[in-house]
């Protein structure tokens, strides 16, 4: 793949092609909502992962959320959930766009945390990619300077 | 397990979406040379069409009339034209390309360059929309720095007296 890459880049260079460099950039701004700002204040102040359960439908949504996507009741109730789980599927994403919040490749999974009932949508890193495998046990990684944000886990780490 | 009730003030979070995206794309033989010539030497350029004689804008591999190879017979085009027909909008724009707010939007018209059949879409700096309705002749103001975005590198038409 590299080499044909190279190839190409090397015929491009006789042509006289100007390249248009873009830009989209639309900076914007919401709120996570009462729930939201609660999960995330709590990654942010105590390291620890919360969830809502509905005792009806014996649901523990992870990242939490108000209402119950079964029965439509409000859930009003937090319990925390374990920062270990087990990783339900994942994908490896080896392209770069700017946007991404780490270097590339990126593993995103989705991990279904001990106590929680739902996947939390998130990144793997520190693995071997032969070592990558639905059913491994991941451990989250909180990052050091944590500001209220779903990144304030850094990632989820194979557990020892 | 704690069961906990939502406290009466709660803080709330922002989630800020501020990164921007980048692309980049060969814009290929044709296009590429109105992108060049506009940042480097701030000209407009167009190629004619060795069938029908008429410039081709925006500069392509086939004239559209002739359904014939173009070839590159570039010219040069002028920077002045005749206003055909305006509108002025006023009302705070985004520039997708930067996310800034457009701070003193300019009306927007149809130039006819004194080049025969090139039609423009472009900004006016004549704001005023009684000095509008007699606004003829303009020429192009090109930006100081470009960003190699043809006709994008020009500021606005400013009016001229002839």
């Amino acid at each position: 793949m590299a080499e044909i890459m190279q190839d190409r880049v090397e015929k491009l260079k006789d042509l006289d092609v100007f390249v248009y460099h873009g830009k989209i950039f639309i900076p914007n701004t919401y709120t996570a909502g009462l729930t939201g700002s609660r999960f995330l204040i709590e990654l942010r102040d105590n390291k620890r992962i919360m969830a809502t359960r509905c005792q009806a439908c014996e649901q523990v949504y992870v990242p939490a959320r108000s209402v119950c996507k079964y029965c439509y009741g409000q859930l009003t109730e937090w319990v925390p959930v374990s920062d270990v789980g087990t990783v339900e599927t994942y994908t490896v994403d080896g392209h770069s766009n700017g946007v991404q919040p780490m270097d590339p490749p990126i593993i995103y999974g989705i991990i279904k945390l001990d106590g929680a009932t739902t996947g939390l949508v998130h990144m793997i890193s520190g693995v071997d990619f032969e070592k990558l495998a639905i059913g491994m046990r991941v451990k989250a990684v909180f990052a050091e300077k944590r500001v209220g944000s779903i990144l304030d886990i850094k990632y989820f780490a194979p557990l020892a | 397990m704690t069961t906990e009730k939502a406290e009466k003030k709660p803080e709330l979070i922002k989630v800020d979406i501020a990164r921007p995206r980048t692309y980049k794309w060969s814009s290929g033989k044709y296009l590429g040379r109105v992108y060049k010539e506009a940042l480097e030497n701030k000209k407009l350029v167009a190629n004619r069409c060795p069938k029908c004689k008429e410039l081709i804008w925006q500069p392509a591999a086939v004239c559209g009339r002739c359904n014939v190879e173009a070839g590159e017979d570039w010219v040069v085009m002028s920077d002045k034209g005749t206003v055909v027909q305006y509108t002025y909008l006023v009302f705070p724009l985004w520039d997708p390309h930067y996310g800034d707010r457009l701070a003193n939007p300019y009306p927007t018209a149809t130039i006819k360059l004194d080049d025969d059949g090139v039609f423009l879409v472009h900004f006016l700096e004549e704001r005023d929309p009684e000095k509008l309705k007699n606004v003829k002749r303009v020429q192009a103001v090109w930006k100081e720095e470009g960003r190699g975005r043809g006709l994008g590198d020009i500021l606005y038409f400013r009016t001229i007296d002839e």
